[in-house]
């Protein structure tokens, strides 16, 4: 993998917090991702994954703390920040009624772009798909898609929140598989997930986050390393294969899903 | 750095593209378009249906006798022959009218006795068989007596004019119950889903601002609300003679007072759609303002056959006083000038709404 560990921050994020009420959502958080790498958010469910990743959207509002995003704060100017980035929500829904075509095609006026509808369900392997409904999909096409509309206005970061979560082992490896293509292109991704081998195969660094706060961040490896030298020993002994590589074996890792 | 994006276009795509989503739903369909279809199918039916009486007929009389050859005859009176106990057990059940014996009276000085019996379970009824029966008895003496230039004669003058049938009185409700429908079950359950499928949610990530969203769906709406007006007027006229007292025009001022009706019916939809949370908390709010409208505004029935006391709410409703607006212009053949009181109440509640809807709006 690329190192981008010397190139600028495209996000710096600073002192976060958000409250909900009494409850606590995200405390002191602080972070940069450097651009053009694949930057994780690793945290157990309601550990503030993806509250942190709506106020870099600012699809919410921070109680505290400051987001710039491509040299824009999130705050004073929320439409030049939407502007750069491609935005997918974790379960996001499309309008039932209407074909990829139209959908990509509605994103791009809200954008104020000109697209080519099928040049971007190619690039997600949905071409044969742009007369069909949303609902018609496979949980993996569908996330492939909503990855589809987030390329409509060429961001320079795309958010993905648990794209994965859901999918058969076939339909994740697909779907990294794209993550990566997209990212070789250029575009920094942020991304969450609960899955640990995701995070190890996808992201150049990772934030580790519970309860509202980052507990490390690093990359997978030098974490790992960390760890070892406190003299940290697995007990159980490290199976050659697991059931998962079995059935990835059987039925192809580059098969396509039906 | 361009600051706010440009929202014409976003406006007019989701305009359009609502609309297409619209137009391949099941329900836009079902309450917009084939429910006022039926009800003024069947409307359309009733009014051409005429107004008769049944009158029972025992099977011992004598079929003969002038009285019942002329019953009979008239036009007004459908007659059933049946025994005697049939009758009586029919007419206090309400299936029919009155029961007709005529006996002959041997050593009296009338030759013949007609008893006429009627029922107290359909009064308007009642009274009808009795005018018509007497006057068929009065004929009857008056043709036996063998009197040809009666001392007293009298004759009916019938001024040309429209039949007024029930679809004129009911199609401009349908109108109305139509857009009601349209602004208040679609809006509130379609708004409902696209939050709860977070669809809202992914557009508010894109330059997109909130009142364009809302805009750009109402404006969608608009444009199904003129084709359900449309598709209403046109049925009507063709097939069941709707009248349009000054033809285009009074279909152009039709047409306005849709959009009008549907922007402020609008309101209530967005009211009710930003207050709740799901479908099952919308369904009592949904039903607490349309249910009530449907049965008093006019729709229907007209208000004014409504006991006093609930006229005064029942003329205030917005529905009221659309269906009211439309009458105007379509059974009283005035002009938009005339609607201008109605018009008036309904901004009002239309203004209510909007205000509302925007202090208790939630997109999630």
């Amino acid at each position: 993998m690329q190192s981008h560990q010397n190139e600028k921050a495209i996000i710096t994020v600073s002192n976060l917090h958000k409250k909900f009420g009494d409850f606590v959502a995200v405390t002191d958080v602080s972070f940069e991702v450097k651009k053009g790498e694949i930057f994780g958010i690793l945290g157990p469910n309601g550990a503030g994954k993806t509250t942190t990743l709506e106020i870099i959207e600012t699809l919410q509002k921070q109680t505290s703390g400051n987001v710039i995003v491509d040299g824009i704060d999130t705050l004073k100017h929320p439409w030049d920040v939407k502007r750069t980035i491609g935005v997918q929500l974790q379960s996001a829904g499309f309008y039932p009624e209407l074909t990829l075509v139209d959908i990509l095609q509605l994103f791009a006026a809200l954008y104020d772009v000109e697209v080519s509808p099928m040049k971007l369900l190619e690039e997600v392997e949905l071409q044969d798909k742009a007369k069909s409904y949303v609902n018609k999909l496979s949980g993996g096409q569908r996330q492939r898609f909503s990855i589809a509309t987030t390329l409509v206005n060429t961001p320079k970061i795309i958010f993905l929140d648990e794209p994965t979560t859901g999918l058969d082992p076939q339909a994740r490896i697909h779907l990294w598989d794209m993550i990566k293509k997209i990212n070789q292109k250029g575009v920094t991704i942020v991304l969450t997930t609960h899955y640990l081998e995701e995070a190890e195969e996808l992201c150049e660094r990772v934030a580790i986050m519970d309860k509202g706060k980052i507990v490390a961040l690093d990359s997978p490896e030098a974490l790992i390393k960390k760890l070892l030298k406190t003299g940290f020993k697995k007990h159980i002994e490290v199976k050659q294969a697991d059931l998962e590589d079995v059935f990835i074996q059987l039925t192809g890792r580059h098969l396509h899903e039906a | 750095m361009k600051r706010k994006p440009n929202q014409f276009r976003a406006f007019l795509a989701i305009t359009y593209y609502a609309f297409k989503a619209q137009t391949r739903n099941k329900s836009t369909f079902f309450f917009g378009f084939l429910f006022p279809l039926v009800f003024i199918s069947i409307f359309g039916l009733i009014g051409n249906a005429n107004p008769k009486v049944t009158i029972g007929i025992p099977s011992s009389s004598n079929m003969q006798n002038q009285v019942i050859q002329n019953v009979k005859q008239s036009p007004a009176i459908t007659t059933v022959v049946s025994d005697n106990q049939t009758l009586l057990s029919q007419i206090k059940q309400g299936k029919i009218d009155g029961l007709l014996n005529v006996t002959s009276n041997q050593g009296a000085n009338t030759s013949y006795a007609t008893t006429l019996t009627t029922s107290a379970s359909n009064p308007q009824n009642a009274a009808v068989v009795q005018l018509l029966v007497k006057g068929i008895v009065d004929q009857s003496n008056v043709e036996i007596s063998g009197i040809t230039t009666p001392q007293i004669s009298f004759t009916i003058t019938k001024i040309t004019g429209r039949q007024s049938r029930y679809i004129d009185f009911a199609l401009p409700g349908m109108i109305g119950f139509s857009l009601l429908s349209t602004a208040i079950f679609g809006v509130v359950f379609g708004l409902i889903f696209l939050k709860k499928q977070l669809v809202i949610k992914r557009m508010f990530a894109t330059p997109m601002l909130p009142l364009t969203f809302l805009f750009g769906q109402g404006m969608s709406r608009l444009i199904i609300a003129i084709f359900q007006t449309i598709l209403i007027l046109v049925v009507g006229v063709y097939v069941f003679h709707f009248y349009l007292p000054h033809g285009f025009e009074t279909f152009m001022d039709l047409m306005i007072l849709s959009v009008f009706g549907l922007v402020a019916f609008l309101g209530f939809g967005y009211f009710m759609a930003g207050l709740a949370n799901d479908e099952n908390s919308a369904n009592p709010m949904i039903n607490l303002v349309t249910l009530p409208q449907f049965l008093l505004s006019g729709t229907f029935f007209p208000t004014s056959s409504l006991p006093s006391w609930v006229q005064p709410i029942a003329t205030n409703l917005p529905l009221s006083y659309f269906n009211e607006a439309v009458r105007k212009i379509t059974t009283e053949g005035g002009s938009l000038h005339d609607t201008i009181p109605y018009l008036l109440g309904l901004s009002v509640w239309g203004i209510l709404m909007y205000v509302l809807a925007a202090k208790t709006f939630k997109w999630e």
